[in-house]
């Protein structure tokens, strides 16, 4: 459906703002993903100590957390619509391009909430040696926006099958892998000094790839 | 609200049926223009609500087609909700915000001019005024329908689609709800699914279902 432009704008922006005051009153996902995060980070530097010599571990250990806690929460965004039976006020006021693209916009912000907690705890608990910012923050980037792109698509499909849990952690796992895996590679190559170009494109690549296939599926969602 | 006589919605053949045997409505033909009330009647599982869905365009028919024309322009089953405003008991609001919340996050979405005041109105016209700064999850089934309509009624639309609007309200609800739709169709376009003789009372047209559908035992 051709769609104006500032009145586009304006309605996704106004999802963005409802989904923000929602999580901030019910905190139904950043309690359940800060507390992933804070207690898998505790507990794996309990039992395996500070790692300050082992990149590959601390990368894998770093996406590892953030996959997880994502995906403990982001699936909410469409499965709380479906639940609480407020995804048909959404489909009367907007189209389900503008209502992914709101949920789109909330599910980065709640990653970047959740990484500013999370990364610095990681980077104090683990004793990791010194980041280069530029490129540890780049890969971070990419990563959180395909991340996010992934979890709308995955949960805006998922949303009204019955076994969504399931499905959503099924679905997104194959989906995520190169995410994780690219993820991992440069965040390892940064410490280690070595380039992260290839996998800085990997990830830009893939998530303007998700984003290109979101944005043809998502007007052909919901239709009874 | 837009003029009324350009106001036409219809359907021509229309069919739709869930699963190979329930069929919600079959082979319907109609026409109507504003002003006015259309009482869609008929038993349960005739294809009532079923067909006010379908018009909304939640719902793509099994066959034939709808059209919805304002002002002369026909607007496509994904393009109507600018144009109508829909009450159906499905229908269900963000139990964490207030009535006022609610409707002010509708009127943004939509792309009013003034949001918290369309919503204010809204809410005034069904006499929720009061109880605007309410969290929805404290209110009642009938406030809750209260608050349907004037989600309905935010944007001003120039048709209304009305499901069972009387359920779940007491005499006093019932009255408000008669009262804006005699207001309302005496401009705009209102299809009023009921089976209430009230209800049907405030129609001067009638469209009958007789559709074997969901709820028919045989």
């Amino acid at each position: 459906m051709p769609l104006d432009a500032s009145s586009s704008t304006a309605t996704v922006w106004a999802i963005l703002r409802k989904e923000c005051r929602s999580e901030w009153r019910t905190r139904y996902g950043l309690n359940a993903a800060v507390l992933f995060a804070v207690t898998a980070l505790t507990a794996v530097t309990f039992a395996a100590g500070r790692m300050p010599d082992q990149p590959g571990m601390l990368a894998a250990l770093l996406w590892i957390t953030l996959l997880f806690a994502a995906l403990s929460s982001m699936s909410h965004a469409f499965v709380r619509e479906v639940e609480s039976r407020t995804l048909l006020l959404l489909r009367l006021v907007a189209s389900p391009t503008e209502i992914a693209l709101g949920k789109l916009l909330f599910n980065l912000v709640f990653l970047c909430v959740v990484e500013v907690i999370t990364v610095p705890l990681f980077l104090v608990l683990t004793g990791a040696p010194p980041v280069r910012w530029a490129p540890f923050l780049l890969i971070l980037g990419l990563g959180t926006l395909s991340l996010a792109a992934s979890s709308t698509l995955v949960g805006a499909v998922i949303a009204q099958t019955r076994s969504r849990g399931a499905l959503f952690a099924g679905v997104s796992l194959p989906l995520l892998l190169p995410v994780l895996a690219s993820g991992v590679a440069g965040t390892r190559a940064q410490w280690d000094g070595m380039p992260i170009d290839a996998d800085a494109r990997l990830l830009a690549a893939y998530a303007v790839a998700l984003f290109g296939v979101s944005l043809l599926l998502y007007d052909h969602l919901w239709e009874d | 609200m837009t003029e009324t006589a350009a106001v036409r919605v219809g359907g021509s053949k229309l069919t739709h049926r869930y699963g190979r045997r329930a069929t919600g409505v079959h082979d319907l033909d109609f026409e109507f223009d504003a002003p006015g009330a259309v009482a869609v009647t008929g038993p349960n599982g005739s294809g009532k609500t079923t067909l006010l869905r379908i018009l909304a365009g939640l719902l793509r028919p099994s066959a034939g087609e709808t059209n919805v024309s304002v002002a002369g322009r026909d607007h496509a089953p994904k393009q109507r909700r600018a144009v109508l405003g829909l009450v159906t008991p499905e229908l269900e609001f963000y139990e964490e915000f207030t009535a006022t919340e609610n409707l002010v996050f509708a009127a943004e979405a939509r792309g009013l001019a003034s949001p918290a005041r369309a919503a204010a109105t809204a809410l005034e016209r069904v006499g929720l005024a009061s109880r605007s700064a309410e969290r929805v999850a404290g209110f009642s089934s009938g406030m809750k329908q209260r608050l349907r309509l004037a989600f309905a009624l935010l944007h001003e639309p120039p048709i209304l689609l009305l499901d069972e609007p009387g359920s779940h309200l007491d005499e006093a609800g019932r009255e408000a709800v008669r009262d804006v739709v005699a207001r309302f169709a005496a401009r705009g376009l209102v299809l009023l699914a009921t089976n209430e003789p009230e209800e049907v009372q405030i129609a001067a047209r009638r469209l009958e279902l007789n559709g074997h559908g969901l709820g028919d035992p045989s």
